[in-house]
C-alpha cells in the first residue's frame, strides 16, 4: 500500500453524498449484505436451528451427514451442524476485525500525529521504525507472530494489529505534516496554544477522512487475514466456529465432504466482497478522486 | 487496446486448449504387475520426505520404510505369532541372569558393498551406534562389551539383565551394516551422500533429494536369501503429501501402495475390484494422562468417573476407523496385550462417582485443563467429544492445543498450578516391549519427564524392573507381571486408554503376501511379497 | 540520481537490519522454553540444553543480538526442526518452484487485469464496467486456499482437464529426462527442447498459477480503470479531445502511459503479497515451492524455519521495494526530489 500525503479533500455538501450513495448499485448491495452479515452475527442464536453446535457440543454419532432437509449444510466431522457454525462465525471473524483495527487506530494514529506534527527527530525515528514493520508484508509478520504466541484469538488479533498500525502511521503522518504546515496552526502555536490542544482540534479532524476510508477498505483485508491465520492452523481453535479453521478442518474431508469447505469459504468471500464494496463506497462519497490509486488495492 | 485484447484471448486460448489435451494423459506405468520377463516395480506412496538421514545408526525419522528394506537387523519381531523370529541371527542363547547373551549368526550374507557379513562387523555397527548417541541409540544402554570369540558368533555382556533378542529386532538403531563401505572416507559424510552399506534384499539406486519420487532402490543380486520365485525387481518411495493425490495415483495404478488415507478414502476402495483395503491395529496408543498429584483428579474416585463418563463407542464411531478402542495399556500385536479391560461408558455411575465426590449433575462445577497436540486432528476430534460429553456431567473442560514444546514445558513445570489435568499424548516403542510404556509413563519420577500423570507407586516401580529383568529369559513370566501391572493402572487410573491408531491402506490388488507389522511402522517388506498380474 | 539511489541504499540497508532485528524479537517471544522450541518434539535433555548453547541463550541479551546478527550475515540460519537441514540451503532450494509460479501469476494478473481495466475505464457507468467491476472485487475479496480447493474439484474432479499435484508428470524423469538450469521445469525444458515435460510442466501450472493471479488481477484491474479515470479528466488530455483527436488516440495514446505508472509502483507490493499467498495455496496442489515449505514449517511449528522464511521474505521484500523506487525515479524525475 503505497499511501503518499493527499490533496485537500472536497467537503460535499450532504445531499451531495447521499446522493452519490444511491446512485451506485453495487455500493448499495455492499452496504445491504455488510448489515445483513453483521446483524446475523448479533442474532446469531436466535436464528439458527443449532445454537449449541457453535459452542463445545458434540454428536459422535452424526458426523458428515450430507446437506439435508434438517442440516442446511450438512454436518461436519464432530456431527455440529454446519449451517449454525457459518452463521455465527459471522461473530467471530468480522469481531476480530474490528478490533483489529481499533488497536492499529489507537497505536497508529498518536504515533502519526506526533511524527508529522513534531517532525524533526521525533519524525525520523517513527518514520524509520515504521519503515521496519512495512518491510514485511501483511500477512508474513502476522504469521511469524501468531505461530509464537499462544493459539488464541487474542494472539491473531495482536498479531495482526502489530502488523497493520505502520500503514495508518504514515497515512496520518501525511495528513499531520500537512496540516501542521499551514499559516493558521503556526498562528495557534505563537499565541501561546499548547501542543496537545491544536493536535486534538485542528490536525486530528482534518486526518480524520482518509483515515476512516482507508479504514473501512481495510475491513476486508483484516477479515481475509484473519481466516488466513487460521486456516493455517494459528488464531481460533476448535470449537469456534470461525470460517477459516472450518476451512481448514474440512480439507481432510475434501472433495467427498465438500460441504464442509464450500460453505465457510463462501462466507469469507462474501463478507470481503461486502465490506470491500461499502468501502468503495464511502471512498466514492468522500472524494471521488482520491485513494483511487490506493484503495484499488482494497485489501 | 483492441489488438491487444485479441492477442491475449488468443494466447489465452492456446494456452488452456494445449494444457487441455496434454493434462489428462498419464505414461502408463508398470507398478505391481510382473509381466513375462518385465520388470516389476512396487511403487509406495508416503507422505513426507523419506531420507531425512542416510546414517543407520541415527536415523529416527520416516527413514525406516526405505532403510528397513536395504539394512537388516539380527532378529525380528512377528507381531501375528508375538515372538522374536531369526533375521542376521539364527540362533541365540541366553543366560539364566540375563545379562549374557550369545547369537550365532546367518552364514553367506555379504553387504551390498560386496564384503561377506561377520561377527567383526555386528560389533563394529553396534558399537558405532552407541558411540554416536543419537537417535534410538540408548536401547543398547545395557550392553557392557560385545565380545566376538569366531566369525560366526557375537557375544553381549550386560551391565543389568534385558530382553536382547528384543532390543536387536529394533526398528531403529539396530540395524547391522559394513562399517568399511566408505574406505578412507568418513563414514557419515558417506552416508549423507546417499550411500548404503547393508545387507538387505534392496540397495540404492536413484536419489532425488527433494523430488515427488524421491527414491528408487534395486534388487540387491547377492541377496542371501536369494530371488527364487516372482519378486519386485525395483521400489520406488513417491512422496504424496495430501492423501486425496495418493488416492488418485492409486486409482490410475502408478502407485502401488498409500501409507495412509483418511477413513472416507480408505471406504471408497474397500471392496472395490483391482484394490486391497488392509485395515491394522498400530501401537500407537492415544493415552489421557491425569493429574494425580495437584487439582481436582488427585482423588482416584474422581478419575474412575472420568473412565466412565466418556462415550468411548462413539468416539471410534466418530474416528470412522482411524482407531480401535484400546485395553489395557499395551496394545495388541505386542506380547503382554491383554483384551477386554477397555474403559466403558457409563454416564449414571460416572454421575454417581462425582456426586460422591462433591461434583456432578447436582453438586459443584467441576472445571478441568486438558492439553493436546496441535496439528494432530485425531487428537483435537478426541479432545472435542471429551469437552462435549464431560459438559453433560456439569464438568467443564477447557481445551488447549498447543505446540508440543509449549504442551510439554507446561506438563514438566515445577510451579503445581501450571500443570494441566489432563496430558493428551501418543506413546509407541522403540522395540517391542511394554516396558517402554512403564518406565516412561508410570515409574517414579521426579523431576517428570514423560510421567505425565506424576504418578508414583513402590510397587509399580518395583514390579517394573522385575519385569524387564524376568523378560529376558522367562517371556511367560514377564507376561504375567504385565498383567498385573496393567490391573493396578486400571485400580489407581493414572491415564485412561483412548485408543490405539488403525492402520488404514490400501494397495493393487496385484501384491500378494502382505502383513502389517506394527514393531516396523508403516515398513513394507517388499522382498517378502509376491507381484501378481 | 547517483545521491537518490545512494540515499535510497542506506535506508533499505537500515530497515533490513531493523527487520533483523525484529524477527530476532519475534523468536524469542516464544513462551516457555525457546530451546525446546528449536530442538523439536522428543527432544532429549541434553539435547535441548545443547541447543541453548548454540543459540547463546545463557548470554545476556546484547549479545544474543550479535550472536543472531553475526549468524544471519553468514548464511548460518538455523537448522529446520521438521526437516533437519540448515534452513538457508532449504530455502534457496524451494525458491525457485515458487518463483515460476508467482512470475506466472502476475503475468496472468497483468495480461488480464491492464486490458480490463482499459475497457472498463472507456465504457465507464457502463455494463462493461460494471462487470469488470464486479469481477475484479471478487478476485481482490478471494480467500486464495478457497478457491485452490475449488478450482481442483471443479477442474480435476468433476471435469478432469488438468492437474492438480506437483509440477510435472514424475514418470517424465524417466522418458524425457530433464536437464535443470533455472530448476523451473517451464523454463528449462523450453531452454533444452524437451517438449513432452514442457507440456506437462505448463498444465500442472495452469491451476495454481489462476489462484495466484486473483489478487494481482483484482487490484491491477482496479488501479488501471481508476487511474485511466483520472488521467482522461486532465487538463492535457481535454485539450487533445478538445484539438479533435479520434477517442481512440485520445485512449491509447495520451492517456495510456501516464495511467500505466501507478501500476508499477504496486508491483512490488502485488508481487510479496502473491509471495505469501502461496504458503496458502502451494500445500493444496503438492507445489514443491517456498509457500508448502512454509506452510509445512507453521503445521509443525518448525521456529527455526519459520523465522528464516519471515526473514527471507522481507528482505526480498524490501530489495523489491527499492528496484521498484529506483525504476519509478528513473521515469519520473519528480520523485527523486522527495
Amino acid at each position: 500500500m503505497n499511501v503518499q500525503p493527499l490533496p485537500e479533500t472536497v467537503e460535499a455538501t450532504r445531499s451531495d453524498l447521499v446522493g452519490r450513495l444511491r446512485t451506485n448499485r453495487l455500493v448499495v448491495f455492499g452496504l445491504s449484505v455488510s448489515l445483513v452479515i453483521v446483524f446475523a452475527g448479533i442474532f446469531a442464536p436466535l436464528i439458527v436451528p443449532y445454537p449449541e453446535d457453535a459452542g463445545g457440543a458434540a454428536h459422535p454419532r452424526e458426523t458428515l451427514l450430507v446437506p439435508s432437509s434438517q442440516h442446511w449444510f450438512g454436518t461436519d466431522q464432530l456431527g455440529r451442524d454446519v449451517f449454525s457454525r457459518v452463521v455465527y462465525g459471522a461473530r467471530v471473524s468480522p469481531m476480530i476485525a474490528f478490533l483489529v483495527l481499533l488497536i492499529a487506530c489507537l497505536v497508529g494514529v498518536p504515533l502519526g500525529l506526533a511524527a508529522g506534527y513534531f517532525g524533526g527527530p521525533i519524525d525520523e525515528v517513527i518514520m524509520r521504525v515504521t519503515d521496519v514493520f512495512l518491510a514485511f508484508p501483511a500477512l508474513l509478520l502476522a504469521l511469524a507472530l501468531a505461530s509464537v504466541l499462544p493459539p488464541t484469538i487474542g494472539s491473531t488479533t495482536i498479531a495482526i494489529a502489530v502488523t497493520w498500525w505502520p500503514w495508518y502511521t504514515r497515512l496520518i503522518r501525511g495528513q499531520a505534516a500537512s496540516v501542521t504546515g499551514r499559516p493558521f496552526v503556526e498562528g495557534a502555536r505563537a499565541s501561546g496554544v499548547s501542543h496537545a490542544r491544536i493536535l486534538f482540534r485542528h490536525v486530528l479532524p482534518n486526518s480524520l477522512t482518509p483515515l476512516i476510508v482507508q479504514v473501512s477498505l481495510d475491513v476486508s483485508a483484516v477479515i481475509l487475514t484473519v481466516s488466513a491465520l487460521s486456516f493455517l492452523g494459528l488464531g481460533a481453535q476448535d470449537p469456534t466456529p470461525e470460517w477459516g479453521l472450518m476451512v481448514n478442518q474440512g480439507q481432510q474431508y475434501f472433495p467427498g465432504q465438500w460441504w464442509l469447505v464450500t460453505f465457510p469459504g463462501l462466507a469469507i468471500l462474501i463478507t470481503a466482497v461486502a465490506f470491500n464494496l461499502m468501502g468503495d463506497g464511502l471512498r466514492d462519497v468522500f472524494d471521488p478522486k482520491m485513494v483511487r490509486r490506493r484503495g484499488a488495492l482494497g485489501g | 487496446m483492441r489488438t491487444k485484447g485479441r492477442m491475449v484471448a488468443v494466447v489465452a486460448v492456446f494456452a488452456i486448449a494445449t494444457a487441455a489435451c496434454t493434462g489428462s494423459s498419464t505414461s502408463p506405468s508398470n507398478s505391481g504387475s510382473a509381466s513375462a520377463g518385465g520388470d516389476a516395480t512396487f511403487s509406495y506412496a508416503t507422505f513426507t520426505q523419506v531420507m531425512i538421514s542416510w546414517d543407520p545408526s541415527s536415523a529416527y525419522s520416516n527413514e525406516i520404510i526405505a532403510m528397513s528394506n536395504m539394512y537388516e537387523t539380527l532378529t525380528r519381531y512377528d507381531s501375528e505369532t508375538q515372538e522374536v523370529v531369526p533375521s542376521l541371527a539364527t540362533s541365540w542363547t541366553s543366560s539364566k541372569d540375563g545379562k549374557h547373551w550369545s547369537f550365532t549368526l546367518q552364514d553367506g550374507v555379504t553387504f551390498h558393498s560386496g564384503r561377506p557379513m561377520t561377527s567383526a562387523d555386528v560389533k563394529a555397527s553396534i558399537e558405532r551406534t552407541m558411540e554416536l548417541g543419537q537417535g534410538a541409540a540408548y536401547i543398547w544402554g545395557a550392553v557392557k562389551s560385545i565380545d566376538t570369540p569366531d566369525d560366526q558368533t557375537v557375544e553381549f555382556t550386560l551391565k543389568y539383565a534385558a530382553p536382547l533378542d528384543l532390543i536387536a529386532s529394533a526398528d531403529y538403531a539396530a540395524y547391522i551394516y559394513d562399517t568399511q563401505a566408505a574406505g578412507s572416507k568418513d563414514l557419515g559424510k558417506w552416508f549423507a551422500e546417499g550411500n548404503d552399506a547393508g545387507s538387505g534384499p534392496y540397495t540404492v539406486d536413484a536419489w532425488n533429494e527433494g523430488q515427488e519420487v524421491e527414491l528408487r532402490l534395486k534388487a540387491s543380486p547377492d541377496y542371501w536369501q536369494g530371488w527364487d520365485g516372482a519378486h519386485y525387481d525395483n521400489y520406488v518411495f513417491r512422496v504424496v503429501p495430501t492423501a486425496t493425490t495418493s488416492a488418485q495415483l492409486l486409482r490410475d495404478g502408478q502407485v502401488t501402495f498409500a501409507e495412509r488415507l483418511t477413513p472416507q478414502l480408505y471406504d471408497s476402495f474397500d471392496g472395490q475390484d483391482g484394490f486391497t483395503a488392509a485395515s491394522a491395529a498400530s501401537w500407537q496408543t492415544l493415552l489421557a494422562l491425569l493429574n494425580t498429584k495437584s487439582g481436582p483428579l488427585a482423588d482416584p474416585a474422581v478419575r474412575q468417573a472420568l473412565s466412565y463418563a466418556i462415550d468411548w463407542e462413539g468416539m471410534m464411531v466418530a474416528l470412522q476407523g482411524a482407531a480401535t478402542s484400546l485395553s489395557g495399556v499395551i496394545p495388541p500385536g505386542l506380547w503382554g496385550h491383554v483384551e477386554g479391560i477397555e474403559p466403558t461408558y457409563d454416564a449414571t455411575n460416572a454421575a454417581d462417582m462425582l456426586g460422591q465426590a462433591g461434583y456432578g449433575p447436582d453438586g459443584d462445577p467441576l472445571s478441568l485443563t486438558l492439553t493436546y497436540t496441535k496439528g494432530d486432528s485425531d487428537e483435537e476430534l478426541v479432545a472435542a467429544l471429551m469437552k462435549s460429553d464431560l459438559a453433560k456431567l456439569n464438568v467443564s473442560l477447557d481445551v488447549r492445543g498447543l505446540a508440543w514444546p509449549t504442551q510439554w514445558a507446561k506438563g514438566k513445570s515445577q510451579d503445581l498450578t501450571e500443570r494441566q489435568d489432563i496430558f493428551l499424548f501418543y506413546w509407541w516403542p522403540d522395540y517391542a516391549d511394554p516396558y517402554s510404556w512403564f518406565i516412561n509413563m508410570f515409574h517414579t519420577e521426579e523431576p517428570p519427564f514423560f510421567n505425565l500423570s506424576y504418578y508414583s507407586d513402590p510397587w509399580m516401580d518395583k514390579t517394573m524392573q522385575e519385569a524387564q529383568v524376568v523378560s529376558a529369559s522367562d517371556r511367560e513370566a514377564a507376561i504375567g507381571l504385565y498383567g498385573q501391572m496393567q490391573d493396578q493402572v486400571i485400580q489407581d487410573m493414572p491415564s485412561l486408554s483412548v485408543y490405539t491408531q488403525q492402520y488404514q491402506r490400501v494397495m493393487l490388488s496385484s501384491v500378494q503376501g502382505y502383513v502389517d507389522n506394527p514393531a516396523y511402522p508403516n515398513v513394507v517388506f517388499a522382498y517378502e511379497l509376491t507381484p501378481g498380474s | 540520481m547517483t545521491r537518490y539511489l545512494i540515499r535510497r541504499l542506506a535506508l533499505a540497508v537500515l530497515v533490513v537490519v531493523g527487520v533483523v532485528i525484529l524477527t530476532f524479537a519475534i523468536a524469542r517471544l516464544v513462551p516457555g522454553d525457546p530451546a525446546a522450541s528449536w530442538a523439536g518434539p522428543r527432544a532429549s535433555r541434553e539435547e535441548i540444553a545443547q541447543v541453548r548453547e548454540d543459540l547463546g541463550l545463557n548470554l545476556p541479551l546484547p549479545a544474543q543480538i550479535w550472536r543472531y546478527f553475526t549468524g544471519v550475515l553468514q548464511g548460518d540460519w538455523g537448522t529446520s526442526i521438521h526437516t533437519h537441514r540448515p534452513v538457508l540451503s532449504d530455502i534457496v532450494n524451494r525458491v525457485p518452484p515458487t518463483i515460476e509460479l508467482v512470475v506466472a501469476a502476475i503475468a496472468i494478473g497483468l495480461a488480464f487485469g491492464i486490458p480490463l481495466g482499459l475497457v472498463s475505464a472507456r465504457w465507464a457507468g457502463g455494463i462493461p464496467d460494471g462487470l469488470v467491476r464486479i469481477v475484479a472485487v471478487f478476485a481482490v475479496s478471494m480467500p486464495a486456499f478457497w478457491l485452490a480447493l475449488i478450482l481442483q474439484i471443479v477442474f480435476f474432479q468433476k471435469l478432469h482437464l488438468l492437474p492438480v499435484a506437483g509440477q510435472y508428470d514424475p514418470n517424465l524423469d524417466y522418458t524425457n529426462p530433464l536437464m535443470q538450469y533455472t530448476r523451473m521445469p517451464v523454463v528449462d525444458s523450453l531452454i533444452t527442447g524437451n517438449w513432452a515435460v514442457f507440456r506437462s510442466a505448463a498444465s500442472h501450472l495452469v491451476l495454481p498459477a489462476l489462484v495466484i493471479a486473483a489478487y494481482p488481477f483484482g487490484v491491477v484491474a482496479r488501479m488501471v480503470r481508476g487511474s485511466e479515470l483520472d488521467t482522461l479528466s486532465e487538463d492535457h488530455v481535454k485539450a487533445v479531445r478538445a484539438l479533435g483527436f479520434p477517442e481512440r488516440a485520445v485512449f491509447g495514446r495520451f492517456a495510456l502511459k501516464p495511467a500505466l505508472v501507478p501500476v508499477i509502483s504496486v508491483i512490488a507490493l502485488v508481487f510479496a503479497y502473491s509471495l505469501v499467498n502461496t504458503f496458502l495455496v502451494e500445500a493444496i496442489f503438492d507445489w514443491p515451492g517456498l509457500g508448502s515449505y512454509a506452510a509445512a514449517s507453521i503445521g509443525s511449528l518448525d521456529t527455526p524455519a519459520i523465522i528464516g522464511v519471515t526473514l527471507f521474505v522481507a528482505i526480498v521484500y524490501v530489495l523489491a521495494n527499492l528496484v521498484v523506487d529506483i525504476v519509478q525515479a528513473w521515469v519520473d524525475p519528480r520523485i527523486r526530489l522527495t
